[in-house]
């Protein structure tokens, strides 16, 4: 394999033409599953994204290439290997991605992923611009301590990007059972997309479902409970830069406004803390709720 | 930047032509068409989807259906706009501001991103005026 080789490069005519038939779906069967200009600013976000890791990458490599001096085997490229390795990163992916919904430093750069309020496959590939900046790539840095060589990494971390493209849709319902035990579906992500306080923070994987089975994070989806998109403020922009940006600057001027001893607290503790309790965090929003439905049915 | 080839240059080009030929097609397609409110029970939906815990006990929609302002039994007022082929809400506060003219309420949140809007609310706009002069806005 070429060092650098990156699949998701060559996985992007695949995106594009996967966007254009749900459209067409989209067109014949729920119109409102899209908006050209939420389309505009996924597909624009997805762009950047690149670029922006085309940029970091030197950065990431030179974190990667560090950290696997002090290895602690000599994994080599074995077959199994690369099946363990896809299997860990994915376990990494799941840790990554539940510190991204709960400590508002990673979430700054991943809440665009879910600032859309719909949710297709154009959605998927609203990505972040600040993911390395936010040091997200640290999460892998675990698998090149074990021995994993960084290209096997990053190559694994790709096909785990390539895999959660296409559940990003409204268009397929259920998989078969024993799929939707293993694997992480439509279904399994429109929970964790989804603003419903039942469902908030909810379903982090990657690939693998189990890791949310594993570690107590699962939420299947109801029939009753029809998922509602977006983040728990919505963001009433289309505005790109706004899309990129809007939770760096939210920290920053909370962090300004605060009172020096709580200044921190606005970049390690969850989404919606507030050193003055004026917020709700999603935990809040669902035992505010669930205190709500006790005696009411769903919804 | 040496080490850039021409390819390097020309994918980011491509997907951008990509990107917009998608996003005019999605125009084309007319898909994400004028959504409205279609009465109280869909605005009330739309305050508990924003939050959980509003319960409405006053509202008012716009004639066309592009927006609504609704009061809870705490008192707050909740703004609730069209933003695409979706609504958007916010909890008013004294940064939102308010201006009257005849039967239209001019209504912002506050926040400039969010953007303002025009609601057309008959005969109760003056009420509703009077009503957010209270809150402070």
């Amino acid at each position: 394999m070429a060092p650098g080789f990156n699949p998701v490069a060559y996985a992007v005519p695949g995106f594009v033409l996967l966007v254009l038939l749900e459209m067409v779906w989209a067109w014949r069967k729920s119109p409102n599953s899209y908006e050209p200009r939420d389309t505009l600013t996924s597909l624009a976000m997805g762009l950047g994204s690149t670029i922006a890791g085309a940029l970091t990458a030197g950065l990431v490599g030179a974190a990667f290439l560090a950290v696997y001096q002090y290895r602690l085997f000599e994994i080599g490229w074995a077959w199994w290997a690369w099946a363990a390795c896809f299997v860990l990163d994915d376990m990494a992916y799941y840790w990554f991605h539940r510190t991204a919904h709960r400590v508002r430093w990673f979430w700054a750069s991943h809440v665009n992923h879910h600032s859309s309020q719909h949710y297709n496959l154009s959605t998927a590939l609203r990505q972040t611009w600040t993911g390395t900046i936010a040091f997200s790539f640290i999460f892998r840095l675990p698998l090149l301590l074990i021995g994993f060589p960084p290209e096997m990494i990053l190559f694994c971390a790709g096909l785990n990007l390539i895999y959660q493209f296409w559940f990003h849709t409204e268009a397929v319902d259920k998989c078969p059972r024993w799929f939707e035990a293993i694997f992480n579906t439509p279904s399994h992500h429109r929970v964790h997309h989804a603003t419903n306080p039942l469902y908030l923070d909810r379903n982090y994987a990657g690939v693998f479902i189990i890791w949310d089975r594993l570690f107590g994070t699962f939420q299947p989806e109801l029939d009753e409970v029809r998922p509602h998109y977006g983040i728990v403020k919505q963001l009433g922009s289309f505005n790109l830069l706004w899309v990129a940006f809007h939770e760096w600057i939210g920290i920053a001027r909370d962090m300004w406004n605060a009172p020096w001893g709580s200044k921190l607290g606005y970049l390690w503790r969850p989404p919606g803390w507030s050193h003055d309790a004026s917020r709700d965090t999603s935990d809040a929003i669902r035992e505010r709720w669930l205190a709500r439905t006790a005696q009411a049915p769903a919804e | 930047m040496g080490g850039l080839t021409a390819a390097q240059f020309i994918q980011p080009a491509v997907s951008l032509l990509a990107i917009l030929a998608l996003a005019w097609l999605a125009h084309g397609m007319r898909l994400g068409e004028d959504v409205r409110i279609r009465g109280e029970d869909h605005a009330r939906d739309l305050a508990r989807e924003a939050v959980c815990d509003f319960d409405v006990v006053d509202l008012v929609l716009d004639r066309a259906g592009i927006g609504a302002l609704l009061r809870d039994t705490r008192g707050r007022v909740m703004l609730i706009k069209r933003h695409g082929a979706h609504f958007v809400a916010r909890l008013l506060d004294t940064h939102a501001d308010a201006q009257l003219d005849r039967n239209f309420l001019t209504i912002g949140s506050g926040e400039k991103t969010f953007g303002r809007v025009t609601l057309d609310l008959g005969n109760k706009a003056q009420v509703w005026a009077g009503s957010l002069r209270r809150l402070g806005v």
